[in-house]
């Protein structure tokens, strides 16, 4: 009788087991389809507030909207010079190829593309794009509040959100 | 299914997306704004003077489920057809 018992509740045991693993295969399983059926994600961390740049970061913008990622932009440092309101128009300084500046602001022109922060402004109409000034970088240019940045601005926030952000990401980049 | 330059014109598209004289990213942004104007087997024409667009929709086309039929240059500009 106590072997029997015995073996009885092995049987129990393994069933439980068993239940355990398929719970955990589903739930690997699970995960794996809802990650497929999220949207891709880019993470920028854009340092640059040079106009060539956030130029460049514009039109990879674009390409993720066209996409319908979700993207989350960090502003750090110098990004968040160009980010403050009396800035954003008036900023015109470049990063590279700075001796051939003229000629590369009137090609901007001449190509009818949008400044920086139109097509900014685009992407976050068409997609999923969150905006967050750096607290230090805002601190570095006098802005303590998010009033002191473009409208384009959602949050101020601290590097934890980048790394979490960053880690979740399917594209990370740095400009 | 690429089509011939004639199967091209021939075909009659339900949306016009003309993005002459916009740079990259304008093209395919316009296209994407437009797609829901048209319903699942509709036709949409693109034109563009963008050399990379050429390019750009029939790998957006291909991600998104739809069809690139094909494109011509012609007149200094691209017609680029895809089915939705």
């Amino acid at each position: 009788m106590y072997l029997i018992r015995l073996t009885l509740n092995n049987f129990g045991c393994i069933r439980v087991a068993c239940n355990f693993v398929l719970l955990i295969k589903n739930n690997a399983n699970l995960k794996q389809e809802i990650k497929k059926m999220e949207n891709k994600k880019l993470t920028l961390a854009l340092f640059s507030g040079c106009v060539d740049k956030l130029t460049a970061a514009g039109v990879i913008l674009g390409g993720a909207a066209a996409e319908d990622m979700d993207v989350e932009i960090f502003v750090l440092l110098q990004a968040a010079f160009a980010f403050k309101k009396e800035n954003a128009m008036i900023n015109d300084r470049v990063a590279e190829i700075t001796d051939k500046k003229d000629e590369f602001l009137a090609s901007l022109k001449r190509l009818g593309t949008p400044h920086w922060t139109e097509a900014f402004k685009k992407a976050k109409e068409l997609t999923n794009v969150k905006i967050h000034i750096c607290g230090f970088a805002g601190k570095v240019w006098h802005g303590e509040k998010l009033e002191d940045f473009i409208d384009l601005a959602d949050d101020i926030c601290g590097i934890g959100e980048y790394m979490d952000s960053a880690e979740n990401s399917d594209i990370n980049l740095f400009i | 299914m690429i089509m011939t330059t004639e199967e091209l014109k021939n075909l009659k598209a339900d949306k016009v997306v003309d993005a002459r004289g916009t740079a990259c990213p304008g093209p395919l942004l316009a296209v994407k704004q437009s797609i829901a104007d048209i319903s699942s087997g509709g036709i949409m024409e693109i034109l563009s003077t963008d050399e990379g667009t050429k390019r750009d929709i029939p790998r957006w086309a291909k991600k998104k489920g739809y069809d690139y039929l094909g494109d011509y240059e012609e007149s200094g500009y691209f017609t680029i057809y895809l089915k939705k």
